[in-house]
């Protein structure tokens, strides 16, 4: 590295073909010194308003009413099962909109994941789930495996005829893999499914 | 979907929502325009005024005492981290080296440098190991120990940016780069370069110029308040040691290695990558590979593509402003306002880590307690769990949208400061910066882009 090429240097080197000499002066109009200490507060304050009320409009209202209900109401105990015809996805299942009368959060059908060959069939989805949901997952599998649901670690055993099930509340937000080890130690693309938890 | 996929992530976030990543990339507009017009119209950071800590703090914090201790702790711990990488358990997430290398030491010496200064440099093994060897040389010789040679120019930063390359295959390109054992013989071979590199140029030359991981938190420790000078703990204004950077050669490719490796750790989680990466795998299978092979190629080719992205954008904002005049070459520009990317690059991995260092890094509590995974309990704390709900996805999201916007304003808070130190002429500093502003807007919006992906 020359000297030259040192930044602190380069102001004290001769500038190629600028004949006016350097001054603080001829910096004002470019620069906050044009402003008064006042102006500057004022545009930072603005720029402040604008942002808070861009955040505010912007922000959907339905989750913060969805953060109070899961604040005011932690524990809840897990409700027998509901005959509910909810989809797989538990998007279906979004809590109505007002927030009097928190409803308890639907118990999910389960979702039904077959095996066969060591690959999911239809190749390995999304489960989409509420946090606070209570997740109830079955997986069939043509051969004894291992199926391990990464972050809740939970592992079951599926086999022929003995399905594995997953049962629990998702407390936890965030992706989770659901992978299968007979697969993973086979050198083959473990994945299962991907529990996909989002904010209540 | 691969599963190449470093095993440590057993948690992936959730994606920004659409309106956040809206009103994210809309603030950093405002914050740049108002930052435009009310920054200072006089260099601040580039005379850096340093004091000591009050009381004798500095000094004793800076002491020869506490460096023997941090540097024991320093060996020790690699030490452990190779012998529990040869003898552990080969289950990454079982074992203490994975843990501790990509989360502990990769990760959370990060916001500890940004906070506290250097602190690597105290705890860094190679270097305590060195000063050992030289003194203990210097008392058998009896003499003068022969001078090392020069740290030529052309070298620079060079080293770190192959160093860090090299430790980002390893994490996000080797399929096994996340096996103890494979962690354990990387550590050594480095180790050993490393203790080249200082018999040839000088224990403290090495690590300040040549060493990578020693350059990489040194870089983010100058975003500190604090610097150690002369053995003594001191202050200065935060951002003031990232202006007093000396770049040279490979300065400008080392930080288009940092943000481009997390760039490809984020965007080969997303469809953009995932769509096309079995084509590029499948087509090297043709060529001949084994299909491990294969996918690990598609990916170094696409972790290298990434960082000549970046590298090649950054130079178009220096091509541009050298366009605005003044008399300043490409190069010179590129390396005058090279550190403007250090708080960019740290924005990038604070948004995407976070939560990985917050999750991950519980592990490290039981891994301490097993460090081979073979079920000893050295501290009773074996049987604890990752807490996977300390923090929820709203509050991640604001998190990491508040590190890439911080770390925008911090850039070019640095550039503008920078750009009124070069040129004479106030209206080509203003230009210069619209395109060095332009820059930033463009590598802060990728960001939250990638925050935004949903990961396949």
């Amino acid at each position: 590295m020359t000297a030259k090429s040192r930044p602190h240097r380069l102001r004290t080197s001769p500038v190629n073909g600028v004949p006016d000499a350097p001054s603080t002066n001829s910096r004002l109009p470019y620069f906050a010194a044009a402003m008064t200490r006042n102006q500057r507060i004022a545009l930072v304050a603005a720029a402040v308003v604008v942002a808070v009320l861009a955040f505010v409009i912007a922000q959907p209202g339905d989750d913060e009413d969805g953060g109070d209900r899961a604040a005011t109401t932690p524990a809840q105990t897990e409700i027998e099962e509901t005959a509910d015809g909810g989809t797989d996805g538990g998007g279906a299942e979004a809590p109505p909109e007002t927030d009097e009368e928190p409803p308890p959060p639907p118990e999910l059908d389960a979702t039904r994941i077959q095996m066969r060959g060591g690959e999911v069939v239809g190749g390995a989805q999304d489960i989409e789930v509420t946090q606070g949901d209570t997740v109830r997952i079955v997986v069939t599998s043509d051969a004894p495996d291992e199926i391990h649901l990464h972050g809740y670690d939970i592992t079951r055993n599926p086999a022929p005829g003995q399905p594995a099930r997953f049962r629990f509340r998702a407390d936890a937000e965030g992706a989770f893999e659901m992978e299968s080890h007979v697969a993973a130690d086979a050198g083959k693309d473990p994945l299962v499914a991907r529990v996909v938890v989002e904010p209540s | 979907m691969t599963f190449l996929a470093h095993g440590l992530v057993a948690r992936s976030d959730l994606p920004i929502p659409e309106w956040l990543f809206g009103w994210a990339a809309a603030m950093v507009l405002v914050v740049s325009f108002v930052a435009l017009a009310i920054l200072w119209p006089e260099p601040r950071l580039e005379r850096v005024r340093w004091r000591p800590l009050a009381r004798g703090i500095g000094r004793v914090l800076g002491s020869r005492p506490v460096e023997i201790v941090c540097g024991a702790i320093g060996v020790f711990l690699l030490g452990v981290v190779v012998y529990a990488g040869l003898r552990g358990v080969q289950t990454p997430t079982a074992n203490f080296a994975p843990t501790f290398i990509y989360v502990i030491f990769w990760l959370a010496l990060l916001p500890a440098s940004v906070l506290f200064g250097d602190v690597f440099k105290a705890f860094n093994p190679w270097r305590a190991i060195g000063r050992v060897v030289g003194w203990v040389a210097g008392k058998a010789a009896r003499g003068d120990l022969p001078a090392p040679l020069a740290y030529p120019e052309r070298l620079g930063h060079w080293p770190a940016a192959a160093g860090i390359f090299a430790f980002a295959v390893m994490e996000l390109v080797a399929s096994n780069g996340d096996r103890p054992e494979n962690l354990a013989i990387a550590a050594l071979a480095y180790s050993a370069l490393t203790f080249i590199g200082m018999a040839l140029y000088g224990v403290d030359t090495w690590i300040a110029r040549g060493e990578a991981f020693s350059v990489y938190f040194n870089l983010f420790s100058r975003m500190s308040p604090i610097e150690t000078r002369d053995r003594v703990v001191g202050l200065r204004p935060p951002l003031a040691g990232l202006a007093a950077l000396k770049p040279g050669a490979g300065t400008v490719p080392l930080l288009a290695v940092m943000i481009g490796s997390v760039t490809f750790d984020g965007a080969s989680e997303a469809p953009i990558w995932t769509g096309i990466a079995p084509d590029i795998a499948s087509f090297f299978q043709d060529v001949g590979l084994s299909p491990q092979n294969s996918l690990e190629l598609a990916f170094l080719l696409g972790l290298t593509v990434t960082i000549l992205l970046i590298y090649g954008f950054y130079m178009l904002g220096a091509v541009g402003a050298k366009s605005v005049g003044g008399g300043f070459g490409t190069r010179q520009l590129a390396r005058a306002f090279v550190h403007s990317l250090v708080p960019i690059a740290f924005a990038y991995v604070a948004a995407h880590y976070f939560t990985l260092l917050l999750f991950q890094g519980q592990s490290i509590a039981f891994l301490a307690s097993d460090p081979l995974g073979d079920g000893s309990d050295l501290f009773g704390t074996a049987d604890s769990q990752i807490d996977y709900t300390i923090i929820g996805a709203n509050a991640t999201w604001y998190w990491q949208v508040g590190f890439v916007v911080v770390g925008h304003v911090l850039a070019l808070t640095l550039a503008h400061d920078r750009a009124i130190a070069m040129y004479d002429r106030a209206k080509l500093a203003v230009r210069s910066q619209y395109w060095m502003l332009a820059v930033m807007v463009g590598f802060t919006s990728l960001a939250l882009w990638l925050l935004s992906q949903a990961n396949a």
